[in-house]
């Protein structure tokens, strides 16, 4: 960045002094705007909260204030609430969740799904982190991270179809199969939890991808060749150097795409069948009637949210114990 | 590059095989999608027999889609442009002095950022009704610029942390006030990381469905229209229309990348 010159504004004003030429000299000579800002800055402490008030409004009235909203719903028996009926508090809409199995399967199912995908995110790109920050030259790498970072620029609906067509039963996968002569009848491939499964790694890969990358960069090559020079194989190079050394990268990847595949809706009512029924559906399907489901819908939402919070705190707590236990 | 590749010769060829499987999975299925918006038939699946442009030309014939698209990109720019304002505003405190609960705040604004999207979707659409705002432009515009706050925050964050502290002190001691330092010392230090943020959250805004989809009312984004279109059957037309809104993110986002490595090169 190059700090060009103030624009000079010539004219009848070019005669003044030339601390008072530009717009900005004029401005901060300006009566009425040198008495505000006199006001403004007279102490540290009124500075501070001119400049504060707006942030912490903001924050709380527009990033925590939904959560809360949606708690105090969850907790109503209506909402909205019809004139002249009081609104009564409940934990009706909670025990409901406990009560029927076609509200807690699919939550546990949404639980375990998101722990297998990110399962799954890991183990494929950890290698494609580890070739990148390794064994590529600093010079490409930028290159071939822009590479993978395309298609991630395509939203998440488009990128879901795309797996719709090389999944299907017409698709690009049985075709293949078919030419080399693996199959007769293709494999019906989509509806099922491994479509779901390939779409949800193809949208959330990056995610884990980019903290390995960052982890492992970081990561001095001396130490591999070290482990190597003490005649480790590459197996254990991987296990006892590169792997404990980058639990960081592991973990802040695996929170956020764990995070990001509880919260798919498109991605599985797109690729996902009666029997892959995820808790975003059942969610969603409580905002579509009526609004004196909200308050289920509303409770719903906040087991989802909690459990989310509470696994990937606790992921993160192993995985923090897991480095010292190495270190140590 | 390792210093010795004889030691690691092994490994590089089978790492380089999975890395370049990756770009195959990451791209197939796109270059997929955009040929089958080539094929002369209804219905979607291999093998294609004859080819036809038809379906390309119709999206741009098609008065639904363009109207939809102008829809989804002004959302966009309105939605980035206060994702922006607040974003930097917030950055600016977070990066200034130490002050009590500042990790408060931090946690605060990176929360919605974390939230997984349904949940994100249900409490602003909550939210939403709570306020009395109606589902539509208005409503999506709100809940996209509340989303995308964090990522400008955390980019502009960056940027302000190598800004050298002794331009601001210099201008302050050249009589400048807060308020003159920061438009004309600190502003035009961020511009890399506020156009980086601006673009990312036009993207972000211009892709998401959840929140669009919870908070529209009858006029569709994109990612809704092709949404609500995939649910009555595939079509080549979906195709054509994808790859539309796919040449146009991949165009934005590859063009940005590069603006701002350059941006971020000359200062």
């Amino acid at each position: 960045m190059t700090y060009e010159a103030p624009a000079r504004q010539d004219g009848p004003a070019a005669a003044q002094t030339s601390a008072d030429r530009t717009f900005w000299g004029r401005l901060a000579g300006w009566g009425p705007y040198h008495a505000l800002m006199r006001l403004a800055t007279a102490s540290p402490r009124r500075q501070f909260l001119l400049l504060a008030a707006f942030p912490i409004l903001w924050v709380l009235t527009q990033h925590l204030g939904p959560m809360l909203q949606m708690l105090r719903v969850s907790l109503t028996d209506a909402y909205p609430v019809a004139p002249g009926v009081e609104q009564s508090f409940t934990l009706d809409n909670y025990a409901r969740f406990f009560g029927d199995s076609i509200f807690w399967m699919p939550f546990f199912r949404t639980l375990i799904f998101a722990g297998v995908f990110t399962f799954c995110t890991l183990i494929i790109t950890y290698p494609v982190a580890y070739f990148l920050a390794r064994h590529v030259s600093r010079k490409n790498q930028m290159l071939f991270l822009l590479l993978l970072l395309i298609p991630f620029w395509v939203g998440e609906i488009v990128r879901t179809y795309a797996i719709m067509i090389l999944l299907g039963n017409t698709g690009a996968v049985n075709l293949l199969l078919k030419t080399i002569g693996l199959i007769d009848r293709p494999i019906p491939f989509m509806y099922t939890s491994f479509s779901m499964g390939v779409g949800i790694v193809y949208l959330t890969a990056l995610y884990m991808l980019l903290p390995l990358y960052s982890a492992l960069e970081k990561l001095p090559k001396s130490m591999n060749e070290a482990a190597a020079d003490l005649g480790a194989g590459a197996w254990t190079r991987f296990r006892r150097v590169s792997l404990p050394l980058t639990i960081e990268g592991i973990s802040s990847g695996c929170t956020l795409v764990f995070l990001i595949s509880t919260g798919f809706y498109a991605t599985p009512v797109l690729l996902g069948g009666p029997s892959t029924t995820v808790f975003a559906e059942t969610i969603a399907g409580f905002f579509h009637v009526a609004g004196d489901e909200w308050p289920t819908g509303a409770a719903f939402a906040t087991i989802m949210f909690m459990a989310a919070l509470l696994i990937t705190a606790t992921f993160q707590r192993l995985m923090r114990m897991l480095r010292k236990g190495e270190n140590a | 590059m390792n210093d010795r590749p004889e030691l690691f010769r092994g490994n590089r060829i089978f790492l380089s095989c999975i890395y370049w499987a990756f770009v195959l999975y990451v791209f197939v299925p796109l270059i997929l999608m955009v040929i089958m918006g080539f094929k002369d038939s209804n219905f979607i699946g291999f093998p294609i027999r004859s080819w036809t442009l038809e379906w390309y030309t119709g999206v741009f014939a098609d008065a639904e889609v363009i109207s939809t698209f102008g829809y989804s990109v002004a959302i966009a720019v309105l939605s980035t442009l206060i994702s922006v304002f607040v974003g930097t505003w917030i950055a600016v405190l977070l990066e200034g002095r130490k002050f009590f609960g500042r990790m408060a705040m931090f946690g605060l604004t990176v929360l919605p950022a974390l939230v997984p999207g349904i949940i994100s979707a249900i409490a602003f659409r909550i939210y939403a009704r709570y306020l009395g705002i109606e589902p539509g432009m208005g409503a999506i515009i709100w809940a996209h610029a509340v989303h995308n706050v964090p990522f400008v925050v955390l980019v502009v964050m960056a940027r302000l942390s190598t800004l050298p502290k002794s331009q601001i002190e210099a201008a302050r001691d050249l009589g400048a006030d807060p308020l003159i330092s920061f438009i004309r010392i600190t502003l035009p230090y961020l511009v890399p990381a506020i156009l980086g943020a601006s673009i990312f959250c036009l993207l972000l805004s211009f892709d998401d469905f959840v929140r669009s989809f919870f908070l529209g009312g009858y006029d569709p984004t994109l990612p809704v229209l092709i949404f609500a279109k995939l649910r009555s059957g595939m079509s080549p037309e979906i195709n054509a229309i994808a790859t539309v809104a796919l040449v146009l993110t991949a165009a934005i986002g590859i063009w940005a990348e590069r603006f701002t490595r350059r941006m971020n090169k000359d200062s």
